[in-house]
């Protein structure tokens, strides 16, 4: 750690009555600015789709275009609904997410428990041929995992879906960072007291690092939920598509697409992902980190 | 108080990793999930299976696999299908959604590659032919004989671009051609004539009247251009040719630096640069429903759409000549595969004769704005009828006998479409001199076409 | 040498089962869906392979003398290193900065990360709709905002010289919720102590950041360098729904490059050069970090 004592400069009292604490509310005031600038900025595009999800075609189309729909009216969300069995879609991507995701998550903690915990030789190897996985774009993978999918007999299954995305290397990466800022004695001392590799994980490492574990739980099922490329190819019917593919359904070649009841299609698959991430917050909580390392 | 905030996160990932738990193990042994009975045949069984001798008439209907239109386009060939089912029991067609073009070509690639997929499939007019070299089509002479389809009834150019070396692979069914649109309400604001341009040196007259700009920029255009990824070298295809230039001849000789297609190129530049009334634009037909382009050439399967969104009178008219008159086909057709069995092969081409046919191939255009395939439904009285409703639908039908196949650099060569598209760019939007910029895409060209050359001499 | 790794495999080897079964399983999964197709297209890119009928004659280096000597690939390495370079340098500052400002106590902060993060959710089709509205010159969000101030609006995505910085404008927004996630998570794992210990010290504001905040966020920082790194050298998404590449080449990238070959041009081996190359760029780029860069990180 680097030594963090610095110059001895002191407030005096007077300062700090009238500086400090004005400082403070400024501080606190400039901080609704930025934050109040920031979700201005990111959000103006996301309200562009919640309101065009409310309007007609016409009015996405017009050259005057208002934020507010004229008529708000949920027909979008109506004829999005019907023109593909939605309902379906929500329940394989449920499954695929669950399963997916799930695999992710538990491979990606072991994973990285063991790359930062477990003596192994030429362990950083490991971790790099890791990071390979990165490099490798998806388009490349498409294909011959098609033909590795379809030569198991696995195509339009759930299996199928899931099995080639399944395994995790940037949520492994995260842990591992987190892990190793784990201090040692913390582990040694589970250790010392006869804990194998599966009980330190559970108790010690688990609780310290979860706002990591956290993120990439959200991270892992926001990736899942939005694929839409593999389970494409994947799939050939209609009742094993999940969401994302769905929504492609609403597009038309001839460019005629009603873009509202895209729109609205495309809500269909954001608010369940806005809804855990608000959700998780609470688990990447001030403090809980802070205090269980330390205290 | 930390131990108890330790305790509650513990349980609630616990409770969460339980979850995941059962992941892996669940996943692992997952049956894989047999779908109903229209799956089957796609996932998992090779379709190369010989074709039992005869279908004994009470086991039910002969199933298709058919992938076709998505979207808008794909409720309506939902409903032609349904009509189809239930007029007859012999044959069932299942359609199966997987995209566009381009995505159903891929699915079908991927698949073919896995020795799976469809019985019947829908390519478009750049992709049928990759399949075709790769021997992946049926030859359809003998099931139309069997069926007893009138050839001759097919519009000429619509059915010849389908064959090759006498042998029918590719049926004509959702065909367009570009149209010429206008804005009516706005020709004649503009004391225009409420017709479209005779020839494009009239466009030429018109179009300073109509173009509104805004101080520098002009905000309101005479005629918007796609982009290359928009198909432009489909709709310069039919103006090239209008100059008397062409993309190439049926043997792959390139004629884009004949003098006349130069010219036509210069054309096509000066509208945006030199003249100054056109645009380059992003969405032809946005521009043109909401009135930010007075003209456009567009697709005539964009004429339902447009007459939806479109707040003005739209009127549609033949292309304008220059030296000649000249308009191209386009769309897609229906294809059966090579190794779709016999039985559902037959059972294929009645439902083909359906789609294309007097009252299926009535439907279909009616409800998008793609034109009828054979010349007796043109002059069927529905069809009659329908006009009289939607005028505008007319004028595909009658500048059809006036259009031609398209060039087989467009086609033939993978990848011609695009090439061509963003040499085109390259004029519209850079400004580069034409003929630079025309020799090096007939170099790509040339080089791109050596390939498709081998195969067709490998095919015979 | 033999008996010494004898020995150290007698002692540990319980250790190496544990790493072999917390390993394994992913690595597997790896190895059938990653590595192997990887390895399979290094040896497609000597070929001339065609899908459909699985076969294809060995070429040698013919398929790269074509692609790399095609007259728009220039520009297609100038443009990949131009938007991996800006937008990961923009995702990792405004990730960074943002993520100091969500991290106080303010009202209304976990619903402002939510906003935050709905980009990352949404569709590319929705994301290209708005956004080609907000970019449109002639009554877009952009040009409602420069018209008062005189300032004529570019033409953004059909202007060659605009159509990147609408690119890497649209990915950042995209992806800046995903870096400020993490950073926020980074920035909850550094011990109030130190804060505290700095502020006793009287250490300011921005010395505390200087020598608690970056230290204790550099393992976060190099997982972000690497990972938005080689993100941005795959993105491909945002590409194809605005631009597709256009205009004239001006947003075409390897990445994207890969996928015309592939399924425009129908050339699996040209696309497989275009593949290798990007690997290998993503191999050499990610090593020099793992050299250089991890040694500075401070783990505690």
């Amino acid at each position: 750690m680097r030594d963090v004592s610095l110059s001895t400069r002191r407030y005096t009292t007077q300062e700090s009555l009238l500086g400090h604490r004005f400082w403070r509310h400024m501080q606190r005031a400039l901080g609704y600015l930025g934050m109040f600038a920031v979700v201005l900025i990111i959000g103006i595009p996301v309200a562009w789709v919640l309101s065009g999800a409310l309007k007609t075609n016409r009015e996405i189309f017009s050259t005057t275009p208002q934020l507010l729909p004229a008529n708000p009216n949920l027909d979008n969300f109506v004829k999005a609904w019907q023109a593909a069995p939605f309902d379906r879609f929500y329940m394989n991507s449920f499954i695929t997410t669950l399963f997916g995701a799930g695999a992710e998550i538990i491979m990606a903690i072991t994973t990285a428990y063991a790359l930062v915990f477990v003596r192994f030789p030429k362990r950083d190897w490991v971790f790099f041929l890791l990071l390979v996985a990165l490099m490798v774009p998806d388009e490349v993978v498409l294909v011959p995992n098609y033909l590795t999918i379809a030569g198991w007999k696995m195509v339009n299954t759930y299996p199928g879906i899931i099995l080639p995305g399944a395994s995790i290397a940037f949520g492994t990466f995260l842990l591992r960072q987190y892990f190793r800022t784990i201090p040692l004695d913390l582990i040694d001392a589970a250790r010392v007291d006869g804990a194998g590799h599966l009980r330190t994980l559970w108790h010690v490492v688990l609780p310290v690092a979860a706002p990591a574990v956290a993120t990439t739980a959200l991270l892992s099922i926001t990736a899942k939920w939005g694929e839409y490329i593999w389970p494409l190819l994947i799939t050939t019917t209609e009742d094993m598509r999940t969401l994302p593919v769905g929504i492609s359904r609403l597009l038309d070649q001839e460019g005629n697409t009603e873009w509202g009841v895209v729109m609205a299609g495309t809500l269909f698959v954001t608010v369940p992902v806005m809804l855990i991430f608000l959700y998780a917050q609470r688990f990447v909580v001030d403090g809980i980190a802070a205090g269980a390392v330390k205290g | 108080m930390n131990k108890r905030n330790q305790t509650i996160s513990r349980r609630k990932l616990l409770k969460g990793m339980g979850i995941g738990a059962g992941a892996l193990a669940l996943a692992a042994c997952a049956v894989p999930q047999a779908t109903q009975a229209p799956a089957a045949p796609a996932s998992g069984e090779p379709t190369a299976a010989p074709a039992p001798t005869t279908a004994p008439a009470s086991s039910g209907p002969v199933e298709i696999i058919y992938w076709g239109f998505s979207g808008g386009l794909g409720k309506v060939e939902e409903q032609l299908i349904n009509m189809w089912n239930e007029k007859q029991s012999e044959v069932k067609v299942t359609p199966q959604v997987q995209g566009n073009y381009e995505e159903t070509a891929q699915k079908l690639t991927a698949a073919l590659a896995a020795q799976q997929g469809p019985d019947m499939v829908l390519l478009s007019d750049v992709w049928w032919f990759k399949f075709y070299r790769a021997k992946a089509l049926m030859p359809l002479n003998d099931l139309l004989k069997e069926q007893q389809i009138d050839t001759t009834d097919f519009v000429e150019s619509l059915w010849n671009e389908g064959v090759r070396k006498g042998v029918q692979y590719w049926v004509p069914f959702a065909r367009s051609t570009p149209i010429f649109y206008y804005n009516a309400d706005m020709l004649e604001a503009a004391g225009l004539p409420v017709r479209g341009p005779e020839t494009w040196d009239e466009m030429r007259e018109w179009a300073p009247k109509l173009v509104k700009k805004e101080g520098d920029t002009m905000k309101v255009a005479a005629f918007a251009h796609p982009g290359a990824a928009s198909y432009v070298a489909w709709l310069f295809q039919c103006v090239i040719r209008q100059f008397g230039g062409r993309y190439s001849d049926q043997d792959f000789n390139i004629k884009l630096t004949e003098s006349d297609s130069i010219r036509a190129g210069q054309f096509y530049q000066d509208t945006v640069n030199k003249e100054g009334w056109a645009i380059a634009s992003k969405d032809v037909t946005k521009d043109f429903v909401t009135g930010l382009a007075a003209t456009a050439m567009l697709s005539t399967a964009a004429l339902a759409g447009v007459l939806r969104e479109a707040q003005f009178k739209v009127g549609t008219a033949f292309l304008p000549k220059e030296k000649f008159f000249n308009c191209c086909t386009g769309g897609s057709g229906l294809a059966i595969l090579a190794t779709t069995p016999m039985e559902k092969a037959r059972a294929a081409m009645k439902y083909i004769d359906y789609a294309t046919g007097n009252e299926g191939g009535a439907f279909w255009p009616q409800n998008t704005g793609y034109m009828p395939v054979r010349k007796s439904t043109a002059k069927s009285e529905s069809y009659q009828k329908f006009f009289e409703q939607v005028p505008q639908a007319r004028t595909a039908v009658e500048q059809l006998p006036l259009t031609e196949a398209q060039d087989a650099a467009r086609v033939f060569i993978p990848g011609g479409d695009q090439i061509i598209g963003k040499g085109l760019e390259r004029i519209l939007i850079s400004n580069e001199p034409v003929e630079k910029v025309f020799t090096e895409v007939k170099a790509t060209l040339e080089q791109e076409a050596e390939p498709v050359k081998r195969d067709l001499a490998a095919l015979g | 040498m033999f008996s010494r790794w004898l020995r150290i495999a007698r002692r540990d080897w319980r250790d190496w089962l544990t790493f072999l079964a917390f390993v394994g399983p992913n690595l597997s999964l790896f190895a059938i869906f990653t590595y192997y197709p990887m390895v399979q297209n290094s040896v497609l890119a000597l070929s001339d392979y065609n899908l459909i009928t699985r076969s294809g004659p060995f070429v040698g280096l013919r398929n790269f003398e074509t692609v790399f000597g095609s007259s728009q690939f220039g520009k297609i390495i100038v443009n990949t290193f131009v938007f991996t370079t800006v937008s990961v340098v923009l995702l990792i500052v405004l990730g960074l900065l943002i993520a100091l400002l969500l991290n106080q106590n303010l009202r209304g902060r976990n619903a402002a990360r939510s906003i935050l993060f709905s980009p990352t959710i949404l569709a590319g089709a929705a994301i290209a709709i708005v956004w080609i509205y907000i970019f449109d010159p002639r009554f877009g969000f952009i040009y409602t905002i420069l018209k008062p101030l005189g300032i004529p609006a570019p033409k953004w995505l059909t202007d060659p010289a605009w159509a990147m910085p609408a690119i890497i404008i649209v990915y950042v927004w995209k992806n800046l919720g995903y870096a400020t996630v993490i950073f926020i998570a980074g920035l909850q794992a550094i011990p109030r102590e130190l804060y505290e210990a700095a502020r006793v010290d009287g250490a300011r504001a921005w010395e505390r950041f200087w020598y608690v905040t970056l230290p204790g966020l550099s393992p976060v920082v190099f997982f972000l360098t690497v990972t938005t790194i080689l993100s941005s050298f795959q993105a491909f998404d945002i590409i194809n729904v605005m631009t597709e590449g256009g205009p004239v080449n001006a947003t075409n990238t390897l990445i994207f490059h890969l996928y015309e070959l592939f399924f425009q041009v129908s050339s699996p081996s040209r696309a497989a050069v275009v593949a290798n190359l990007l690997f290998v760029l993503m191999l050499i780029v990610t090593a020099l970090q793992v050299r250089y860069l991890e040694r500075r990180v401070n783990y505690a």
